[in-house]
């Protein structure tokens, strides 16, 4: 007989007994849980680097694996970026040239007089020799520029008659502008995107009852620890910020603009020679003077951080787009439209869109090129000295520390880059993806040989909110660009597509394709849509939201109310219960 | 009653598989290692009780920070030191298999965590909690500033009638919205 006693205590704590006898309905409930548990944990197979991270957050805390899940992160965004490309643009290009089917050469209305607009001669002359190979594999020239990577390269094929007998219809220009919206789209859904983690789920469920072995338990207590502590000083930080006065914030904002100020003119020299080279030291040496000049001000210690990143963040980004500015100066004509038949600055650029997407190109290797150059001839040979010559200029120095912020700034850069290149560089999420992974090793090496293990003090601004905060506001600075400039632009100093290359060749503007292949559609689709998109429709359908919203609104209120009444109910029960308990 | 000798009786093994969530193999194998924790003499005691100290050299349990609380809350000894029978034993590994249930094991892990035993988890229980958590060393403590924002912060997610502990519904309700806790909460020999 089993013993009663078990059952005793049971029933004093009246908890369910055990039994495994139970009802179908109870045998369904653990085969289905089992079953998401088993999916899980296959899901969780494919989590890459999963291990690495562990280990990473043991060893160094939670800031610094917070930065490499960021960097993780990037890396799963830029390769499902480059799947819904290659998808949706690029096979189709590579089957459609494979089956030999012509470009449309038809000529805008308005320059039908220019034939040079439709000059475009890429290819290099006959062979080149190995370093001007390797030159023009840096820069995106020669055999490169007329390839897939750029934006010339492809054509406006529209195919709408059988091929196989089938009825098949594909439209190029269409779907490279679609992909590449659809493409942005998606990055601000997994920006936005977030779970909500709470203290007492991590607190009450965190641990792992299969942990086995001191040192796995060690790891995970200090993954455990590092986590409480990331969401605390979070926590904090957003109180501080949210209790900052009026007035300090005032102070706050115009002093940054001041430094600001200075260092923008000083950059927007360098940036007419040697762009790519020269941004990317700015990036490098200005932090650091923003960092000294920050020693010097009294703010609080958690503000000061904040102001710093701000900085750094704000001036990486800032010389982007002074490059990018730079760039469609030298692209847009300055002079009537006489002089410039083409609407653009077809003598020096005969297809622009591709040296835009150099440009991105270059940027995106040269800083590769240079994280991994820092690597070799400064983190290593630092260690190495500060190990083997015990002086006290060494000791001073120290070992290296992995700066969270402005590594994490790097990381919001390169994509922001590489937001602003992809329309005219398909390729370019790909490579990113090849970059960062590379990244990912380079940092993890430096990580582990380089640096000091993690301090005692704790930095704050390490968060994943506020990661993907600036990496948002990178995302807006691109959509700035991109959309408003040259998908649609309105201004009178727009430009138009380059005649010569892609397969936005014969349009006004690059978004005019959409009502082109609205047009095609037949009639009732077309005037379903443009009935959704009228006046007739979009106006009723905000008042019903509006309505709708207030409904939700008022609702939540009472239930807020109620739920505060029941509560208040709740106390007054235990109490008049207690009463009833201690009197008798 | 208990086992005899060094082997299960054919109806205790049905019986045990009818009253716990273990399959037949895990029941058996659960025999086979607690037999091995017994010396030579404690063998052929009828219902052989063993101490905690020995239980805690089960690497299963050896590095889990709630080791004690597990051998206090599944033993059935008179002066609680965590002592467990054959039967306390299934019990443990019943509440801790696959195929228990959400309750069950809820249930169970409120009372782990209920360090003084009285029934809520106030904030000296959770702050116990919290240290088991972190680990013990001096480099993984929460300093007391932080332990004061996390108990406050975990207070208000999670008590419901605000009176300052986490009681067994609370507790089964912050667990209920949690997907991993019962695969988390698993221990297999």
């Amino acid at each position: 007989m089993f013993s009663p006693t078990n059952f005793r205590q049971v029933q004093q704590m009246q908890a369910p007994a055990q039994f495994s006898g139970g009802s179908w309905k109870q045998k369904k409930t653990i085969f289905v849980r089992k079953f998401k548990s088993n999916v899980r944990e296959f899901l969780y197979f494919f989590s890459l680097w999963g291990k690495t991270l562990q280990k990473i957050g043991g060893n160094f805390g939670g800031g610094v694996q917070s930065y490499f899940i960021f960097l993780r992160f990037l890396v799963v965004l830029n390769f499902v970026s480059f799947l819904l490309i290659a998808g949706f643009v690029l096979i189709p290009s590579i089957v459609f040239r494979s089956v030999d089917i012509k470009p449309e050469i038809t000529a805008d209305v308005l320059c039908f007089l220019c034939a040079d607009c439709l000059k475009y001669d890429p290819n290099p002359q006959g062979l080149v020799v190995f370093y001007e190979f390797f030159l023009d594999l840096l820069s995106g020239t020669g055999f490169m520029e007329y390839s897939y990577m750029f934006y010339g390269y492809y054509n406006n094929t529209v195919v709408v008659t059988s091929l196989v007998g089938s009825d098949f219809s594909y439209n190029i220009p269409l779907a490279y502008l679609l992909t590449a919206v659809f493409y942005f789209a998606f990055c601000l859904i997994c920006i936005i995107a977030r779970d909500v983690r709470s203290y007492s789920m991590i607190v009450f469920t965190g641990w792992d009852y299969g942990c086995l072995g001191s040192k796995a338990t060690k790891l995970k207590q200090r993954n455990i620890y590092y986590r409480l502590q990331v969401d605390l000083e979070e926590e904090r930080l957003k109180k501080h910020a949210a209790s900052l006065t009026l007035c300090n914030k005032v102070t706050l904002y115009s002093l940054l603009c001041v430094k600001l100020a200075p260092c923008a003119c000083f950059l927007g020299l360098f940036y007419t020679y040697l762009p790519s080279i020269v941004i990317t030291t700015g990036n490098f040496l200005v932090p650091l003077l923003c960092d000294q000049i920050a020693l010097l001000e009294k703010y609080p210690p958690s503000a000061t951080v904040v102001v710093a990143l701000l900085r750094a963040v704000v001036l990486r980004l800032v010389s982007l787009g002074i490059l990018l500015y730079t760039l469609w100066n030298q692209i847009v004509c300055h002079g009537s439209t006489d002089t410039c038949p083409c609407h653009y600055n077809h003598s020096n650029y005969q297809c622009w869109e591709t040296s835009v997407g150099q440009e991105m190109y270059k940027l995106t290797l040269f800083d590769l090129l240079v994280s991994i150059a820092l690597l070799v001839l400064v983190e290593f040979p630092r260690r190495m000295v500060v190990d083997h010559w015990s002086c006290n200029l060494t000791q001073w120095v120290g070992r290296q520390e992995f700066v969270v912020p402005s590594n994490v700034l790097g990381l919001v850069y390169g994509q922001t880059v590489v937001w602003t290149g992809a329309l005219f560089c398909p390729l370019l999420p790909l490579i990113n993806t090849v970059k960062f992974v590379i990244l990912f090793y380079c940092k993890k090496i430096t990580l582990f040989y380089n640096c000091r293990p993690a301090l005692r003090t704790f930095r704050s601004t390490t968060s994943a909110f506020f990661f993907l905060a600036v990496l948002l506001f990178g995302w807006i600075l691109y959509f700035n660009v991109a959309s408003l400039r040259i998908i649609d632009s309105a201004s009178p100093n727009r430009i138009h597509p380059s005649f010569a290359c892609g397969p936005f060749r014969s349009f006004l503007r690059m978004w005019k394709i959409v009502p082109d292949s609205l047009a095609i559609l037949p009639k009732g689709t077309r005037d379903f849509l443009f009935f959704i998109g009228s006046q007739a429709f979009s106006v009723p359908l905000f008042a019903v939201s509006c309505v709708f919203m207030c409904y939700f609104i008022a609702l939540a209120s009472i239930y807020g109310k109620s739920v505060a009444m029941l509560r208040a109910q709740l106390k007054l029960v235990c109490v008049f219960f207690f009463l009833i308990i201690t009197v008798k | 009653m208990g086992t005899t000798a060094s082997q299960l009786a054919k109806d205790s093994l049905s019986e045990y598989q009818e009253l716990t969530f273990l399959t037949k193999q895990e029941i058996l194998l659960a025999h086979r290692r607690f037999t091995e924790l017994l010396d030579r003499d404690e063998r052929n005691h009828p219902n052989p009780r063993v101490p905690m100290e020995v239980i805690l050299t089960l690497p299963e349990l050896k590095s889990n920070p709630f080791k004690t609380r597990i051998c206090q809350v599944f033993s059935t000894s008179e002066d609680k030191d965590g002592s467990l029978t054959f039967e306390d034993f299934l019990d443990l590994l019943s509440a801790f298999s696959d195929s228990a249930t959400l309750e069950i094991k809820s249930h169970y892990a409120f009372r782990i965590f209920d360090f003084d035993d009285d029934g809520t988890l106030d904030c000296g229980d959770l702050e116990k909690l919290v240290n088991c958590l972190t680990g013990e060393t001096e480099d993984t403590r929460l300093s007391s500033e932080e332990m004061r924002q996390l108990i406050s912060n975990i207070l208000d997610e999670s008590d419901i009638d605000k009176d300052g502990t986490v009681n067994l519904s609370e507790f089964q309700h912050v667990i209920s919205r949690s997907p991993d806790f019962v695969s988390s909460f698993k221990i297999v020999l």
